[in-house]
């Protein structure tokens, strides 16, 4: 008798699991893998699942910040402009100015910073809305990379900065331990600590929240000030990959970005959202785009398969959140 | 609900559309820097690797003589008129050989990063080529050398790559060779004794100043009448092309010949020459695209465009690919048999397409870029 109790409520909570968005998405995921896997004997080998996170650890790394932003109602723009500028900084800094090496990365870092910042000022304190101004400084910072850089290129970088982009610890990219670190750091910063609370709290009514006496504008300023940070670090771990500043760098990165915090579960309009949900809508993004290539799909067909499982993510879950 | 998210993404996706616009306004072909001018490497025999061979070499490829080859090609982009021409050349060399199976893909926008991605996913695909124009030739270099790691040929074409990063590259154009072309479409129009002038890009642009370095070079050897009366700058501004124009019209009634140096020097001369109503009378000759060049070609307004053809361009890469695969094309050739183009030359690891094409009103309409 109590033990069909039991299976009962497991299978009611397997069922529930299953219906969260994070279920969806597991089972999204789990399917695209089998089924790209069929196409192309390379794409489920260990080496090729490591080199992807090569790839993504720079949306990644934005899309942590972004994740946070979202739940708490606002979006940021800028990010990929940030990284260009924060990008630029390391490249001007080292060649021009002459600096060393760890003090120009140190500079990208609180370019990144500095950029969040403003925004998170202007977003929290004007109250100028996150979209307009992160839009505005979408333009102003690609604007100041242009403008430092003289849209000329940083080359030449030693041998040893090409470890945070390039190498390896063990079997793993040196820049995927970063992110799986930081990753574990920002979920337990979102879903065990008061200021989690905080952020899912100004995003289901920000008056409310107010009212209750959390410091929403600290609150926001922190947010987009880390999300400048993160920016800056993928810049850093970026201009390692890549060997060269551009001003032109992650154009239209913060699409790539949204994208999967939205697949992620994470709510346009705030309150809820998951870092497990971004990091499962990055993954299908990124494994959706490389396993159609290696089984030969066209680019611009691997684009909008992209957008089809966007829509139909988002559909599954609706449905299911009905009932 | 979803009225404001597509509006946000419609507005940030024009933000970066302009911003993208307005980051690469300058046409993609650019001449690639010089060959490097050094001795001749002597006929290389069997394996043997010329000891000032600089560029890269495959890591224990396998034996891919007389097999088929999996071919890729990695442009700076894809969907405009200039690499959808270096692709039919691939497609037409590539059908020539047989025994291949090629494809052309890239990102649809000139993005480093991305292009970076196509090429480590064609690495991890397992192809025995990958053709290249690079959106950056630092950026690049450590994923072209994956792939040489790998054993994979690796053939540059139009934008190079560092040299060691890449097995060889197909230049499209020398600077001796523009040139040499420019002068002889000029002296073919107003004869060996005439006044000309330049309207360049800007007085510091390298490429321009090696242009008209190599022009005066050969002008002053062979036609050493021709007399270079002024050079004006109009700093990739087509409007300041037409007003430098309308000077040197002003200045010096005896000039016969207008040299544009750039994309936009060269509409804007024409365009000058054309409202001064001398059309015929007074020669423009130079460097542009056929698409830009198009409307005063069609009047006749302008007799020839000098440039490279894109679609020999891509069709030359196919045949080194399959003549390094073959075992044919090794450091230290000095020669590549290419199908319909006849025998190439070597300089280094470069492989000269040879002398510009002229694009004149009775071809300029196959081209569309």
């Amino acid at each position: 008798m109590t033990d069909t109790k039991a299976v009962r409520a497991t299978r009611r909570f397997t069922l529930n699991a299953l219906r969260s968005q994070e279920g969806v998405l597991l089972g999204l995921l789990v399917l695209i893998v089998v089924v790209l896997s069929l196409f192309s004997e390379r794409f489920l080998t260990v080496n090729n699942l490591l080199n992807q996170t090569r790839l993504f650890t720079e949306t990644a790394l934005l899309a942590l910040p972004m994740t946070l932003i979202i739940i708490s109602g606002g979006i940021d723009l800028s990010v990929g402009s940030m990284l260009a500028w924060s990008a630029v900084m390391l490249g001007f800094s080292w060649q021009l100015l002459g600096l060393p090496l760890p003090l120009a990365v140190l500079i990208c870092l609180l370019t990144g910073l500095i950029g969040g910042l403003v925004n998170g000022v202007l977003i929290a304190y004007v109250r100028v809305p996150a979209l307009i101004a992160t839009l505005a400084t979408l333009a102003i910072y690609r604007g100041l990379s242009f403008g430092i850089s003289q849209a000329r290129s940083v080359r030449g970088f030693p041998e040893e900065f090409t470890f945070w982009g390039q190498g390896q610890i063990g079997p793993f990219p040196t820049q995927f331990l970063i992110l799986v670190t930081l990753i574990i750091a920002v979920h337990i910063l979102l879903s065990q600590t008061g200021f989690g609370r905080w952020v899912y709290a100004i995003g289901n009514n920000e008056v409310a929240a107010r009212f209750s006496g959390i410091p929403v504008e600290r609150v926001k300023l922190a947010l987009y000030g880390f999300s400048g940070l993160m920016a800056g670090l993928a810049a850093f771990i970026f201009t390692s990959r890549v060997t060269t500043t551009r001003a032109d760098a992650a154009t239209g990165l913060e699409l790539d970005v949204i994208a999967a915090v939205v697949l992620g579960g994470a709510s346009i309009f705030g309150g809820s959202g998951s870092v497990i949900g971004t990091v499962l809508g990055l993954l299908i993004i990124t494994l959706l785009r490389n396993g159609l290539l290696l089984a030969g799909v066209k680019g611009d067909a691997t684009f909008m398969t992209i957008g089809l499982v966007l829509i139909v993510a988002v559909l599954i879950n609706n449905v299911l959140r009905k009932k | 609900m979803i009225a404001s998210k597509r509006l946000l993404s419609s507005l940030s996706l024009f933000v970066a559309t302009v911003i993208a616009l307005s980051a690469c306004a300058a046409p993609p072909p650019a001449a690639p820097p010089p060959a490097p001018a050094e001795s001749k490497p002597a006929e290389g025999t069997a394996a043997e690797i010329p000891p000032n061979w600089k560029a890269g070499i495959p890591k224990n490829p396998p034996d891919r003589k007389g097999k088929k080859l999996v071919i890729r090609d990695v442009p700076k982009l894809i969907g405009i008129g200039y690499f959808a021409a270096t692709t039919k050349g691939m497609e037409e060399a590539a059908k020539e050989l047989g025994n291949i199976d090629f494809k052309t893909d890239a990102p649809t926008e000139a993005k480093i990063e991305k292009q970076i991605e196509f090429l480590d996913n064609f690495i991890t695909q397992g192809v025995d080529v990958l053709l290249f124009a690079a959106n950056d030739p630092v950026a690049i270099a450590p994923v072209l050398k994956k792939a040489l790691d790998q054993g994979i040929i690796v053939v540059g074409y139009d934008a190079d790559a560092q040299e060691d990063a890449r097995q060889f590259f197909v230049n499209q154009a020398t600077f001796e060779a523009i040139g040499q072309a420019l002068i002889e479409d000029m002296v073919a129009q107003v004869g060996p004794e005439a006044d000309v002038a330049i309207v360049t890009s800007s007085l510091t642009a390298p490429n321009q100043n090696r242009w008209i370095e190599e022009m005066k070079k050969y002008s002053a050897a062979k036609y050493p009448k021709l007399n270079f009366v002024t050079t004006l700058p109009s700093e990739e501004d087509q409007q300041l092309a037409f007003k430098a124009t309308q000077d040197i019209l002003k200045t010096y009634p005896n000039v016969k010949g207008v040299f544009g140096l750039s994309s936009v020097a060269f509409p804007g001369a024409a365009d000058a020459v054309k409202q001064a109503g001398k059309c015929g009378e007074i020669a423009v000759v130079g460097l542009s695209t056929p698409n830009q060049m198009r409307p005063f070609v069609k009047e006749g307004c302008v007799k020839s465009v000098v440039l490279w053809n894109p679609v020999d361009l891509g069709y030359a890469a196919i045949y080194a690919a399959r003549a390094i695969a073959d075992g044919e094309l090794k450091p230290g050739a000095t020669e590549l048999k290419a199908g319909r183009l006849g025998t190439l030359k070597i300089n280094g690891s470069e492989i000269l397409l040879g002398p510009p094409f002229i694009y004149t009103k009775e071809n300029i309409d196959n081209f569309d870029f």
